[in-house]
């Protein structure tokens, strides 16, 4: 520790922030070429495969009565879950002037925009028939198809069509400003790309004035939308009668998930980003261990929300959802649920440790876990529930095809690569906030290194 | 009638300058800051009314509103759908796509007007910007008679610019 102490600068200035950030978007080296070939081939994979499944049909997959949602719907809902906690941390902790949000607010905004991008995708690569997919949006037409606006899925097209749109708003208008101070210092194609983006932005008295009040605006909008997309995503399920899905908790226990597993997924992408691009300056262990703490919160409320749920199936006397859920515990697909427990609710307990806290390689760990649980936790409830529905003759249980798993690989690998493109490209740490909260980071790195030390 | 000018004085802080505007509010002259930072003193200290783009996102969200009830009860008493005993527009449910538009007109009201109000996109330089002001130094940018430049030079330096350049207006 006292190593690292030497080399960060404990009293930054405005100047040192900048030369910081600026410096992540020196041209990269052969290892992030590699990298970004590596992850190019694997969405390429990702790509063929799902060409195949658009030639030879719905066949490719295990996809089959009565279980015909499984894995596409499962890494649907999964990211569009991932997506959630970066408007948290960027809308919801705006409002609430929460410190430590400045410098990871950005990536975690960042890991929105694509999450949500990918998770679009899946609806999409769920049809038999894609190129139809317009067919999905609601809006009256001549073709007879009468759009129910009763249906939990028409309400899931507006829901998520305008939180893409609002997260990329709110991105966007954050970056403005970073990006005009990026476009001073670039040169060649980057300055032109910047000097577009940017829109002309100088800073004026006039301009921030309107940014200010857009800014806090947006996110007071984008607040109750948060709130609002999962709880829709989940009335997907808990609107039908199928047992497993049929329940009121669903909402807020749909929404903890999703702020669980996103603040784990920003801590899984902060922990190598801020090593490999030498920014410990400005993200420092208080940040980790605010993350880490907001973690462990949503994994406490996740856990008594499986406890919940297994009480009320418990007291509510009724055979076949007691039936679904010792088919979720002990059935072929039970060890799904005990490894959703352990990753879930079990493992990150080690979060009460404040030394994992702020321990970037145990964090790392504990976050991989938190993401493998949270996956198979939306599997064991949309592929398990329908798995064991209310005819015992009519159970079956899905077995993953190649076509499946390579496009769920090609899926993570579409996100990576657009994060490892910006976060080389764009400012993926807010300068602008990061100064104007200076006083917090000059205290988060005294509390992160110093005193450590 | 003598020409104006511009004086561009560079601080390090905001509370310098902040002082500073409010001397040149006294003395009735026009003036520009720039800031890297959104700074709700300096608006405070030019401006005594919030910006307009409150009313632009009240009017979105309304038409958000307005626009998601007309689409959904529109829709069901054109093409009816008939659902065992539940009314052809049902309005509990046609309030979450009424709540999503709002949001969503809301917010592209938003971006739409903080852009046009702040004159973007414009790619001419503002008279008397200078690119660390979108790093590190605060700029206030006093356009006065070139006759009064010397009083207003010395109330740049006494609030305590750093640098203070004249430029023809």
């Amino acid at each position: 520790m006292a190593a690292a102490v030497k080399d960060i600068n404990l009293d930054p200035t405005f100047a040192d922030i900048d030369r910081s950030v600026r410096a992540i978007l020196n041209p990269p080296g052969i290892a992030y070429w590699l990298w970004i070939a590596f992850l190019v081939a694997l969405t390429l994979l990702g790509a063929g495969l799902w060409t195949n499944q658009i030639y030879n049909g719905l066949q490719v997959t295990g996809l089959g009565d009565p279980v015909m949602w499984a894995v596409y719907i499962t890494n649907f809902v999964f990211w569009v879950g991932i997506a959630h906690s970066g408007t948290l941390i960027s809308a919801i902790l705006y409002l609430f002037r929460t410190r430590w949000r400045t410098a990871v607010y950005r990536a975690a905004e960042t890991m929105t925009i694509f999450a949500v991008a990918t998770a679009g995708l899946f609806p999409v690569i769920h049809l038999g028939r894609p190129w139809f997919f317009y067919w999905l949006a609601p809006y009256p037409n001549e073709r007879y198809l009468q759009p129910d606006f009763r249906s939990p899925l028409t309400w899931d097209f507006f829901a998520i069509s305008t939180y893409l749109t609002i997260s990329a708003l709110f991105w966007f208008t954050g970056l403005v400003p970073d990006v005009a101070n990026v476009r001073e210092v670039a040169t060649g194609w980057r300055k032109r790309m910047y000097t577009i983006l940017a829109l002309g932005w100088q800073g004026s008295d006039r301009q921030w004035r309107h940014f200010s009040m857009a800014y806090l605006l947006l996110a007071g909008l984008a607040t109750p939308l948060v709130l609002s997309v999962h709880s829709v995503v989940s009335w997907d399920f808990a609107m039908a009668q199928l047992p497993g899905w049929h329940s009121t908790i669903f909402a807020p226990y749909f929404v903890a998930g999703a702020i669980f597993s996103g603040v784990a997924l920003v801590l899984t992408l902060l922990i190598p980003m801020r090593w490999i691009m030498g920014i410990e300056d400005l993200i420092t262990p208080w940040h980790l261990d605010n993350l880490a703490k907001v973690v462990l919160l949503t994994s406490l409320i996740i856990s008594y929300s499986y406890a919940v749920e297994s009480f009320v199936t418990w007291y509510s006397h009724d055979p076949i959802e007691q039936m679904t859920f010792h088919m979720r515990y002990f059935g072929p697909w039970g060890w799904m649920f005990w490894v959703m427990v352990a990753c879930n609710c079990v493992i990150p307990l080690a979060l009460f440790s404040p030394r994992i806290r702020t321990s970037p390689v145990p964090l790392f760990i504990v976050t991989i876990f938190v993401n493998i649980g949270m996956w198979f936790e939306r599997f064991v409830i949309i592929a398990g529930s329908l798995a064991t529905n209310f005819e015992p003759s009519q159970w079956r249980f899905w077995h993953p095809s190649f076509t499946e798993m390579g496009i769920t690989v090609g899926a993570f690998a579409w996100f990576l690569l657009l994060f490892s493109l910006f976060a080389r490209y764009m400012p993926v740490i807010s300068m602008t906030e990061l100064k104007e909260g200076i006083v917090w980071l000059k205290q988060a790195l005294r509390q992160g290194y110093a005193d450590a030390a | 009638m003598s020409a104006e000018v511009e004086l561009v004085g560079a601080f390090a802080d905001e509370e310098r300058l902040v002082h500073c505007i409010g001397q040149l509010q006294a003395a009735h002259t026009q003036f520009r800051v720039f800031s890297p930072i959104p700074s709700e003193h300096i608006n405070k200290a030019i401006y005594k009314r919030s910006s307009f783009v409150r009313w632009f996102v009240l009017l979105g969200g309304i038409t958000g509103i307005v626009s998601a009830f007309v689409l959904t009860i529109g829709t069901s008493l054109e093409w009816n759908l008939v659902t065992g005993g539940k009314p052809i527009a049902s309005i509990p449910p046609y309030m979450i796509i009424a709540f999503e538009l709002m949001v969503l007109f809301g917010g592209i009201s938003a971006l739409t007007s903080w852009v046009l109000l702040a004159n973007l996109p414009s790619f001419e330089p503002l008279s008397g910007y200078r690119s660390r002001f979108a790093s590190d130094e605060f700029g206030l940018v006093v356009r006065c008679a070139e006759g009064e430049a010397e009083r207003f030079e010395s109330m740049l330096r006494e609030a305590g610019a750093q640098e203070i350049t004249r430029e023809a207006a």
